[in-house]
């Protein structure tokens, strides 16, 4: 009927244009292996350099530090641009080119189509391995934010009685770490001395939020686990409903089914559960965060208000 | 050979950054100090009740705008 169970001879065989699709796909997984070799070549020596700058690095700022870092950032998104261009130029050119000469009902348009998802795939997994190294070389910045918050206390417990009016000599206590200049009354003549924080004080305010988020980070993770797990029931809940396609057992199908019920309702609880954690950690860094610089307080909890209700 | 393309790509980008200069000229690096401005036009120093702004006594000019509440600066700042 319609011919649509007749095979026809001429079709049995691969075409040719097989080939040269193999063939490009046998470069572009080269390509990409090469690729990869380079980028985990560079990364693998750029993460302890990076490690060495940051260490070694006086400026404030660390200014030096993240030139570096920029530099080998971009290097490595060079080498990812790169890829791209390959993949649109070698391989979506390609599969365009035969999808548009061959038609859907073509017993071999599934090889082009295959062609391509194998392509895909690959690019995938080579992205994969790009954002992995970026995140390496991410985490060389990160530094003990304690240790040079305990240098400026140490420095303000070392200078708070140290300094008296410039009109009548009498000592003035600084009350708190000051993150710019003030106007301090002297206690007995009342005059106003202006008093100008170190460079390393007004520093307070630029390390104090990585501070609070250092010291609350273990409340961060507690979401992010919770917020992954979604998608781990979820998958677990999908193998199980896979494995009652061939099943016609009732009483394994009822079991099945109850095993189902209970992911679904762990599912349901941490879609609940993990923004209410985000909370808890946003609360607690931004307590955290004002207990370091007190000052900023009205300012912050502003800032908070906005993340708050954005998330 | 490929080992040291490498190492010497991340040298010269190393020795770039670090002679580079910053935006804005070096950086000065000062502990805390404590100053008062005395009235440039009679010599009086400023007290805390007459503000900031104004010489109480030849009544000089100190600063033109008028303050408003910030983090340590208040309004009660302003010489009436």
């Amino acid at each position: 009927m319609f011919g649509l169970f007749n095979k026809q001879k001429n079709e049995e065989n691969l075409p040719e244009w097989y080939a040269e699709l193999q063939e490009s796909q046998q470069r572009w997984f080269t390509f990409l292996e090469k690729l990869e070799a380079k980028m985990e070549e560079f990364a693998a020596a750029a993460i302890p350099e990076l490690k060495e700058i940051l260490q070694s690095d006086d400026d404030l700022y660390k200014r030096t530090f993240h030139r570096v870092y920029s530099g080998v950032n971009g290097q490595l998104s060079n080498i990812r641009e790169k890829a791209r261009d390959t993949y649109d130029e070698k391989i979506l050119d390609v599969y365009q080119n035969y999808n548009s000469q061959i038609s859907v009902l073509s017993r071999h348009h599934n090889l082009v189509s295959d062609f391509r998802t194998a392509c895909s795939d690959r690019y995938y997994d080579f992205d994969n391995q790009y954002e992995y190294w970026r995140k390496q070389i991410e985490k060389t910045q990160e530094r003990d934010l304690e240790i040079e918050y305990q240098k400026i206390l140490d420095e303000f417990d070392a200078i708070k009685n140290k300094f008296s009016c410039t009109q009548c000599g009498g000592s003035i206590e600084i009350e708190k770490i000051f993150l710019i200049e003030t106007y301090i009354s002297c206690p007995y003549c009342k005059t106003q001395n202006t008093f100008a924080p170190s460079t390393q004080g007004r520093n307070l305010q630029n390390i104090a939020r990585g501070l609070a988020e250092q010291r609350t980070a273990h409340l961060y993770e507690a979401f992010e686990t919770e917020d992954k797990k979604e998608r781990e029931l979820y998958h677990q809940r999908h193998e199980l409903s896979l494995s009652k396609i061939h099943e016609s057992d009732k009483k394994v199908l009822n079991e099945i089914q109850a095993k189902m019920d209970d992911l679904e309702e762990q599912r349901q609880f941490v879609i609940k559960n993990a923004p209410k954690l985000y909370q808890v950690y946003l609360r607690a860094m931004y307590d955290e965060w004002n207990k370091i610089t007190p000052d900023l307080k009205e300012h912050n909890e502003k800032m908070y208000q906005n993340q708050v209700h954005n998330k | 050979m490929e080992e040291k393309k490498v190492n010497s790509f991340l040298d010269r980008l190393k020795q770039k950054a670090q002679n580079q200069t910053n935006y804005g000229g070096e950086m000065e690096i000062s502990d805390a100090k404590m100053n008062a401005k005395d009235c440039p036009n009679c010599g009086a120093g400023r007290a805390k009740q007459d503000g900031v702004t104004h010489c109480a006594y030849c009544g000089f000019e100190f600063i033109t705008v008028k303050l408003t509440d910030g983090v340590y600066i208040k309004k009660e700042d302003n010489s009436i």
